[in-house]
């Protein structure tokens, strides 16, 4: 039965390489990136689709040092738990 | 009224509590596209100047950047020489090679207050060789690079809320600035 959708957005101290690999061991897919700029910085912003869900990661591009992406996560309550489970240290 | 601004993470989380709350409440979203020289290559971090290393160059991150090779950009309908300052340090803001970009801005009004976040989503520099005509270029043509930009794909701007979440778009925002707690 297919879940209730919900939002979450966190933003975490974690390597971006680690936040893409949890999210291809769950079954999400990059489908396309961009390059935006707000708060006077530059960041890449992907999106990654797992049939009816989607994650949006972004990340500061250039020397900013710490770097915290973004995950903003529409999709189920399993699926939030896994994202955030994923990415802890 | 007051204008609260948000980042993405605080816009997306003060969302995910008024869906909590089962208040019904609506999210404006404005997209419109610029090519008002607010971007050009010179300020752009290494990652994204790469992009267009083919064509440009330049010493460090706000140096003058330069052009490597002629190039036709099709998006201005402007022709390069090798060699031409682009963009030049002592000048950032005005470009001569302007990136166009969207600027999306995202808001919801609650209790007489209005929270938004705003970005801008450049264009995609794409490079190809192409044989084009012209007066630099020659009745028969010649082959040239050129340099074109791709606006970025929607799915991608977009901030994407549960089913239930209304997402309404509108042309523009208009302030109205009450008075009436002055007295």
């Amino acid at each position: 039965m297919r879940q209730k959708q919900q939002l979450k957005s966190i933003s975490v101290y974690v390597p971006i390489e680690r936040v893409e690999a949890n999210l291809s061991e769950i079954g999400f897919l990059l489908v396309g990136s961009s390059t935006i700029v707000a708060d006077g910085k530059f960041w890449k912003k992907m999106l990654y689709v797992n049939k009816e869900e989607t994650i949006n990661v972004s990340e500061e591009i250039g020397d900013a040092y710490p770097k915290d992406p973004i995950i903003t996560i529409c999709g189920s309550k399993t699926t939030i738990l896994n994202v955030i489970n994923g990415v802890k240290y | 009224m007051p204008m609260y601004e948000c980042n993405e993470h605080q816009f997306v989380e003060n969302i995910r509590r008024m869906i909590e709350t089962s208040e019904k409440f609506l999210v404006n979203r404005k997209i419109n596209w610029h090519d008002d020289a607010k971007y050009g290559p010179a300020t752009l971090p290494d990652p994204e100047f790469e992009k267009y290393a083919i064509l440009i160059f330049r010493k460090s991150l706000r140096a003058t950047v330069f052009s490597r090779v002629p190039f036709v950009d099709d998006f201005h309908k402007r022709i390069y020489d090798q060699g031409e300052s682009l963009h030049a340090s002592s000048n950032l803001k005005f470009p001569r090679l302007s990136i166009p970009y969207y600027r999306v801005e995202y808001s919801i009004n609650l209790w007489g207050g209005t929270y938004y976040f705003n970005f801008d989503a450049l264009f995609n520099p794409e490079i190809l060789m192409e044989k084009r005509r012209g007066k630099l270029l020659g009745k028969d043509g010649s082959l040239i690079y050129v340099l074109k930009f791709n606006p970025p794909e929607e799915n991608i701007l977009n901030i994407n809320l549960p089913k239930g979440v209304m997402v309404f778009d509108v042309k523009n925002m208009i302030k109205v600035i009450d008075y009436t707690s002055n007295f």
